[in-house]
């Protein structure tokens, strides 16, 4: 799964059945996403959790989605799995040589710390290096 | 199957059922060298409780509905691409 910001909708009249009653998210991804054609987004369809624009999500892709309704086959191959509250990352995260990179801010909600590897406790909370989008 | 280390964790509330009372952990993907990061970070869902900063492997697609549940024609309805399917202990 990976992360994304919704950004937009898209919607239409003529489409296949299984598509019918769903709605489908334009998402920007916020980490790891690499599709077969480098375009920068990926559009989902949200079955479970009517997520709307702004929104951070969990993307499941590949087969998986295929099998979200009654029987097989929807064509899709990417859903919205759940809508973010809150994120917490370790900022070695952000170190090193391939330091790990935002898109914008970031998930809303984003807590960066140093966390303890026994028990996952913020013990202290910093700023991440911004990327530029 | 990859290797990565967890790095963080998302909360949600609104969610697909199959995520119901399972965590989701934000996994750093290792680069060609093994040990350090490759800038790559996926979500992936946990059920073995692997702690902040934990080796773990990762397994993705389908397969990743069997960590969750086996049996392919039993796990259909789960939605989940990327699970965490063993803590590592030791490498070489």
């Amino acid at each position: 799964m990976i992360l994304g910001r919704v950004v937009g909708e898209v919607w239409a009249t003529r489409k296949h059945p299984k598509l019918v009653g769903y709605k489908l998210l334009v998402i920007r991804p916020h980490w790891w996403y690499e599709p077969s054609h480098h375009v920068g987004h990926l559009v989902a369809i949200d079955a479970h959790v009517d997520a709307g624009v702004g929104d951070d999500v969990v993307i499941c892709m590949g087969e998986p989605p295929r099998w979200q309704s009654e029987g097989p086959a929807m064509p899709v191959e990417a859903a919205v799995m759940a809508v973010v509250d809150r994120c917490e990352v370790d900022e070695s995260a952000f170190e090193g040589p391939r330091p790990l990179k935002l898109w914008r801010d970031g998930p809303r909600g984003l807590i960066v710390g140093r966390i303890r590897t026994e028990g996952a406790e913020v013990t202290s909370q910093a700023e991440p290096e911004r990327s530029e989008p | 199957m990859i290797r990565g280390t967890v790095i963080g964790e998302v909360w949600v509330t609104k969610k697909a059922p199959s995520l119901d009372g399972r965590k989701l952990k934000l996994v750093a993907v290792r680069g060609a060298s093994g040990a350090a990061a490759s800038g790559r970070v996926v979500v992936a869902m946990d059920t073995l409780d692997a702690p902040m900063g934990q080796a773990v492997m990762v397994t993705f697609g389908s397969g990743a509905r069997n960590v969750l549940r086996p049996g392919a024609s039993e796990n259909r309805d789960l939605l989940c691409d990327c699970a965490i399917s063993q803590v590592i202990d030791g490498e070489s």
